[in-house]
């Protein structure tokens, strides 16, 4: 029988205690890492800073939109449809107290008129240029789980039902009609906007695909069930359209004839990216829930760098 | 207060000559690829090919639980291994569960412009020089990333759970069998393990994390075995021997599992993951 000795005692024990502090030490260190997110920029002619945290006042925002020098916010995690700007901060325009629950997605007029849809409120809301509020069309007409929505060159609303796979018309009187039914195949319309041609473009997000409505009211598939694709929110800028995806935590740049593009994947705590938007300047601002529960949302901003200055020696 | 500054000041000095180590160690591995196809085809497939990575694990697990010269030697053997198995389980959970806390890209993502999260602000990182090695897989993959094409778990390397798992069946059989776990672990070390730093998929201070981890709950799981574990041990092992065709049959599967690095296990749980999921919705 082996006899333990005292000496190959104590060296067991210590061994013991190491690996034991140690194995806590790794487990203490990743417990204490805090919120990691990282921004991998693909498209190296661009650097990402936060534009905004909640110190701003604001909660966990779906959708964006500039609107001169001011930044509407479809905040889905504080109930709200706010606006911030640069020396008032954010401010409130619309809350619980309307009737909205949870602002998905908006648009604005030439007239400064913010139109927003809710998915857990349904109906298309409306706050106008002087601040007045109200429900434009609600569940009693049909809508009941709106989603993306977008101005019409012809000044009408339309909007998407996730619920009833539809794409609604709301007239600036609050009539309502079918712009797309069950037909178009369309399952949950999440966001739309129109390109400088007037051709509409729809993100599915149950189905992953991206839609193009043409001026002829045909519907063409433009990015089809690719691999990790889900569109999340569509906005149209300069030439392109630029395209979120949640599921894949990426921000796409999609021109017509082209590849679609990947700008950045944001990762970790950042990856939840939702709305987006581009300023006068092409200044891009991505809205980030780390955590709709708690009301914890980021803006990140995606901007050019500057050129290098290259000395010219005469 | 002289004691505290001195503490901290040491610290930080340890940990600033730990980094140039870790950063040193994996531009002389990394250096190696990049030169010759077919010596990074060669290291490729030793992580891409599972027969190759896990098949040797397996295979020595398998010699291991076998190797015992008389009744009790088996049966002790197989109680090592089979804790061994219940360690390798926890800690490639253990692993997961840390990456998933903590955002630490591959070096070879790192060598990419990306911004991390610190107090609210986005701090570029700084950019680690990695050699990508000439095979297709390699290239392919790197193609995909400046496509900005990154799988999660190139984002989530710290720490190893391809260290921590291999490293923790390979003490077990180290422990249950001398020599054949000088194979196992040699395998593990010097192919790989050597072929993550190789090929930029993982710095040194991922693997030591892992193996940290492997250790450690190795170490508790075997102190936990012999102390309140005992009587199981022994039943399970006695009827190994009794009903060896049954018992064989199951370590095929349990070998099998291994050399695909528990790949089919994460389906599975991937999968009631999934069912969970729809049916609450």
């Amino acid at each position: 029988m082996m006899r333990i000795t005292p000496r190959r005692s104590f060296k067991k024990r210590n061994f013991k205690r190491l690996t034991l502090v140690l194995g806590g030490l790794v487990l203490f260190c990743s417990c204490n890492k805090g919120h990691d997110g990282l921004v991998l920029m693909t498209d190296q002619t661009y650097k990402a800073t936060v534009f905004a945290t909640n110190k701003a006042g604001f909660g966990a925002p779906d959708g964006l939109r500039w609107n001169g020098s001011q930044l509407y916010l479809a905040d889905e995690g504080a109930g709200a449809l706010q606006v911030w700007n640069k020396d008032a901060g954010v401010k409130r325009l619309s809350d619980e107290r309307m009737g909205t629950s949870s602002p998905e997605d908006l648009t604005i007029d030439a007239e400064g008129n913010i139109f927003f849809s809710d998915d857990s409120a349904g109906g298309v809301w409306e706050v106008d240029a002087h601040g007045g509020q109200h429900l434009l069309a609600g569940k009693d007409k049909g809508l009941y789980s709106t989603e993306g929505i977008a101005l019409a060159p012809d000044g009408s609303i339309l909007v998407g039902d996730a619920d009833q796979h539809k794409i609604f018309r709301v007239t600036r009187s609050g009539e309502v009609s079918v712009f797309l039914g069950k037909e178009s195949g369309i399952n949950k319309p999440e966001s739309m906007t129109f390109d400088d041609r007037g051709n509409l473009y729809i993100a599915d997000n149950d189905d992953n695909i991206l839609y193009l409505l043409d001026g002829n009211h045909q519907l063409h598939r433009v990015v089809d069930r690719k691999d990790d694709f889900s569109p999340e929110t569509i906005f149209f800028a300069r030439g392109s359209l630029y395209i979120t995806d949640s599921q894949a935590g990426k921000l796409y740049l999609y021109t017509p004839n082209e590849e679609l593009k990947t700008i950045a994947a944001f990762s970790g705590y950042l990856r939840n990216i939702q709305g987006v938007t581009v300023d006068d300047l092409g200044d891009i601002y991505v809205s980030v829930q780390s955590d709709l529960k708690n009301k914890i949302g980021y803006i990140i901003r995606l901007s050019k760098e500057a050129p290098l200055q290259v000395a010219v020696r005469n | 207060m002289i004691p505290n500054v001195a503490l901290v000041t040491l610290f930080a000095e340890v940990t600033a000559r730990l980094t140039i180590l870790n950063d040193q160690i994996l531009s002389q591995l990394n250096g190696l690829a990049g030169r010759s196809w077919l010596f990074d085809s060669l290291v490729s497939s030793s992580q891409e090919n599972d027969l190759i990575k896990a098949g040797m694990i397996g295979c020595c697990f398998f010699a291991a639980w076998y190797s015992g010269k008389t009744l009790d030697q088996i049966r002790a053997q197989r109680k090592i291994l089979m804790v061994t198995l219940v360690a390798a389980v926890c800690v490639t959970a253990t692993t997961k569960m840390i990456s998933n806390s903590i955002t630490v890209p591959r070096p070879v993502v790192r060598s990419q412009k990306i911004y991390q999260l610190a107090d609210d602000q986005l701090v570029e990182l700084k950019r680690t020089s990695v050699r990508v090695p000439l095979d297709e897989a390699s290239q392919k993959d790197h193609r995909d990333l400046l496509n900005g094409d990154v799988q999660s778990n190139n984002l989530e390397s710290f720490p190893s759970d391809h260290a921590g798992f291999f490293l923790a069946i390979s003490f077990g059989i180290f422990m249950a069998s001398r020599r054949i776990g000088a194979i196992a672990l040699g395998w593990t070390v010097f192919v790989i393990l050597a072929g993550k730093l190789i090929t930029g998929g993982h710095a040194p201070v991922d693997i030591a994390a892992g193996a940290v981890v492997a250790f450690s709950e190795l170490s508790v799981l075997r102190f936990a075995a012999r102390t309140r574990l005992g009587n199981l041990l022994d039943r399970m092992s006695m009827w190994t021997i009794k009903y060896s065709a049954l018992s064989s049959a199951l370590l095929f599967a349990v070998v099998f599992e291994i050399s695909s690095t528990l790949f089919h296990v994460k389906q599975v749980v991937a999968l009631l993951s999934a069912v969970r999921h729809r049916i609450t919705g």
